[in-house]
């Protein structure tokens, strides 16, 4: 009970800042047009819940982003790992990785579009591609911290290569690992916001276009404040799950 | 404080690799390994674009793309370009940098502003902040004010965090020698705890400037006109292919040249740093 | 004593509250009085809370129960009356061994010159010439200590606290270091109070050895440990490893205490 009232007043000044923007919006200090009160934005929200406008878009969005991901997860997980333990494979590709790391990756926005055009595809391998990055170096840099002293013992007992990457690499490269997922899920949200902004027809950008150009301001920042919580409940659920996944390792 | 807490060790991790961009491209342009992979890369592109593998439209040659890339700039609108993204980039970092120090130096000091800005910037820090833009274009318009403005908002947030967190870090015998000696609390701030802090606000920095090139970029593919991002997406459009891949050559160039430029400074800056030490 | 001492601790309780857990009780009632010009040693098992009283007598910390006066006035904030030097010597990193002992100089407001004057005599004395435009990151354990006992020396305390000034250094830099530091007080008399868990440089340096008992901590014994000279030979004479011994009999017993609680 007290850990609650705790984490209510480290988050008041939050209410205390919803506060202020209704009474801002109702005693009209700023163009009621560009700053509507925020009842009126729940009651927006609950409209476009209600409509299914919401849920269709977030659906298509949050689809795009898990597959995406979920690829430069598994495409970079193995990748980085491989790369830890193969020589040849690290000399070739560590300097392409560390080419590509500083590279802006919305810069990959117009040719994903100009290769697969508006739809899902192409929202798809820019996430892909994008977040494949810092999960690469993550699981690269996890893997070659693992312990030399317990591969090598691994291995006097008879452990074959899979067995040694599962039982020992993995494991120990798990921390580096998850922090480069964490990036990496950060980073798709705001490669599908952007694209999705930029050219889509239909997802969370495209409805907030949407509604901004047809003047429903309400229902735009309904969308807007949606998603941002989304990306700030995906990484708060994510460090949970970190959590409980390094737990096993102690 | 778990809030800001968690929200360092992302930033942290961020910084970590970020910071070390530079040393890596160390290793791709002074190690033989990296040169040579990468004109392997260069030429694989090459080759392979000219296969007939691809169409030319969806993977134009390299040659073809720095040929376009020269006549932009003999052109004039490379120039035009890639001034308007430098220029609402480094202006919105500059903000951010400005503006994030000082507010984190304020953080540290009083209670009050710690209170109130804390939550605001543990929880701000994951969000796609990029989602605001419409509401910025909303109240701003469509001119630069906006990028900028998104840019400050985006970038903001790695500064007043490492801030934060490098005077909290601050060895408080520095400061209290520096009492000792007769230093009032003002002095403490400006003399010993920025100065101390100053490797870790500086990685703060060096996160703040990529976000801000990519926030910049993104502004200008969602509102168009001019500056890279607007010249990229206007190509797309149009098929242009060579258009869109020459942005991504000049993106990169100008990404890692600001990066580079960062580390420069963090080493003259910290010439008295253990890093720097033990590196020479 | 008479409570006419330069420094007069008068029974002080100090109880350490960290952020988190739970808090402890680092002094307990504790007296003692230093005259002027003394260099008096505080000798005692870690955690015993020696360092916790000279940060008090500096003024780091607030003094919550009892008084400390310094000539006759209370203690209530740190200021250059008391100069105080680190066991990780606290150096400025960013700034060079002559920026560092310049900056007290430069917050009593001596006018140019005159700061640059001083900075290079303290230099000087502890030996540190060419090597003023070094940074701590390239000075060795030994001189980045020279260079913290400049830095204090140099804006003239009256009264000189230093927390085990010697315990990062090796032991040949140590036995060096204690000599250098018996010259320079030697030259310019000040009031020291040295705080060490080594009984021989407790009865090397200091002319009287305050013991004191494990946390929470108190005054055990005050010891004199005056001697005719001070040359490193005395360390193998029989009246130095005699007192020596002494010290070493009260010091023991809080040790095993202090390492009892640290278990628990």
């Amino acid at each position: 009970m007290q850990g609650m009232t705790l984490a209510g007043f480290r988050y008041l000044p939050l209410v205390l800042l919803a506060l202020g923007w209704e009474a801002v919006a109702r005693l009209n200090i700023i163009d009621s047009q560009a700053l509507p009160p925020l009842t009126h934005v729940a009651v927006a929200w609950v409209d476009l819940v209600r409509d299914g406008e919401l849920v269709e878009n977030g659906a298509s969005s949050l689809y795009r982003a898990s597959i995406g991901l979920l690829l430069a997860v598994v495409g970079g997980g193995g990748l980085g790992i491989l790369m830890a333990r193969w020589r040849l494979l690290d000399v070739f590709v560590n300097p392409l990785v560390e080419l590509f790391y500083p590279l802006p990756k919305s810069a990959l926005i117009p040719v994903t579009v100009l290769w697969l055009g508006f739809g899902d595809g192409s929202k798809i391998l820019l996430i892909f591609l994008g977040c494949m990055i810092p999960v690469t170096i993550g699981a690269y840099n996890g893997a070659r911290g693992s312990d030399q002293a317990l591969v090598w013992s691994a291995r006097s007992m008879g452990a074959s290569q899979l067995r040694l990457l599962w039982d020992v690499v993995v494991p120990s490269a798990l921390p580096e690992l998850l922090n480069g997922i964490r990036t990496a899920l950060a980073l798709a949200f705001i490669l599908l916001v952007s694209s999705e902004l930029i050219v889509s027809q239909e997802g969370f950008g495209y409805l907030i276009g949407y509604l901004g150009s047809t003047g429903s301001y309400e229902g735009m920042y309904a969308v807007v404040l949606t998603v941002a919580f989304l990306g700030f409940a995906a990484d708060r659920l994510y460090q949970l799950l970190m959590q409980w996944l390094l737990q096993w390792r102690e | 404080m778990a809030g800001i807490e968690s929200t360092a060790s992302l930033a942290a991790a961020e910084a970590d690799v970020t910071r070390d961009a530079a040393r890596r491209l160390d290793v791709v342009f002074r190690g033989g390994a990296g040169v040579f992979s990468v004109l392997v890369l260069l030429i694989a592109w090459e080759l392979f674009a000219r296969s007939g593998r691809v169409t030319a439209f969806m993977l134009p040659p390299f040659s073809a793309v720095v040929e376009r890339i020269y006549g932009d700039a003999a052109s004039g609108d490379l120039w035009i370009n890639l001034g308007l993204t430098l220029y609402r980039a480094t202006a919105g970092f500059v903000i951010a940098a400005v503006g994030g120090i000082t507010l984190g130096a304020l953080m540290s000091r009083n209670r009050l502003i710690r209170w109130i800005f804390d939550p605001i910037i543990s929880v701000g820090f994951p969000m796609p902040k990029i989602a605001f833009l419409p509401v910025i274009i909303l109240w701003l318009g469509l001119y630069d004010v906006s990028k900028i403005s998104i840019v400050v908002f985006d970038a903001i947030f790695p500064v007043v965090t490492a801030t934060l967190a490098g005077i909290a870090s601050v060895d408080k015998e520095l400061i209290w020698s520096a009492l000792n000696m007769g230093a009032s609390e003002r002095e403490v701030m400006w003399q010993i705890k920025l100065p101390a802090a100053l490797p870790q606000i500086l990685t703060g920095l060096q996160v703040a400037l990529p976000i801000s090139l990519i926030v910049a970029i993104i502004g200008e593919m969602v509102m168009g006109g001019y500056g890279l991002g607007g010249a990229m997406m206007s190509a797309s459009r149009f098929a242009d292919s060579r258009g869109v891949f020459a942005g991504i050559v000049e993106i990169a160039i100008v990404g890692y040249a600001l990066i580079k430029a960062m580390a420069v400074v963090r080493r003259r800056l910290l010439v008295w740093h253990q890093e720097t030490a033990e590196r020479s | 004593m008479d409570g006419k001492g330069q420094i007069v601790v008068e029974r002080v309780t100090h109880t350490y509250r960290p952020p988190r857990g739970r808090t402890v009780l680092a002094l307990s009632d504790i007296s003692l009085e230093v005259r002027p010009r003394e260099f008096l040693a505080l000798l005692g098992p870690s955690g015993c809370g020696k360092s916790t009283l000279l940060y008090l007598v500096g003024g780091f910390l607030p003094t919550e129960a009892g008084r400390i006066m310094v000539e006759g006035k209370p203690v209530t904030a740190p200021g250059p009356d008391r100069g105080i030097v680190f066991q990780h010597f606290a150096l400025f990193p960013w700034k060079t061994v002559r920026t560092n002992i310049l900056y007290g100089l430069e917050r009593q407001g001596l006018p140019r010159p005159e700061r640059e004057k001083r900075a290079q005599a303290f230099i000087d004395l502890v030996g540190l010439n060419g090597f003023e435009e070094s940074y701590p990151s390239q000075l060795s354990g030994g001189m980045k200590q020279r260079t913290a006992i400049a830095r204090t020396l140099a804006f003239d305390p009256s009264i000189l606290l230093m927390d085990e000034p010697f315990g990062a250094l090796d032991a040949q830099t140590r036995l060096l270091m204690q000599t250098e530091l018996l010259n320079i007080w030697k030259r310019t008399p000040k009031t020291v109070i040295f705080v060490t868990h080594d009984v021989q440089e407790a009865v090397y340096l200091a002319e009287r050895v305050a013991v004191m008992s494990a946390r929470p901590g108190r005054i055990k014994k005050i010891v004199e440990t005056k001697f005719a000279n001070r040359d490193p030979s005395i360390l193998r004479s029989k009246e130095f490893v005699e007192k020596v011994d002494e010290l070493w009999n009260l010091v023991r017993d809080e040790a095993i205490k202090a390492q009892e609680t640290k278990a628990t």
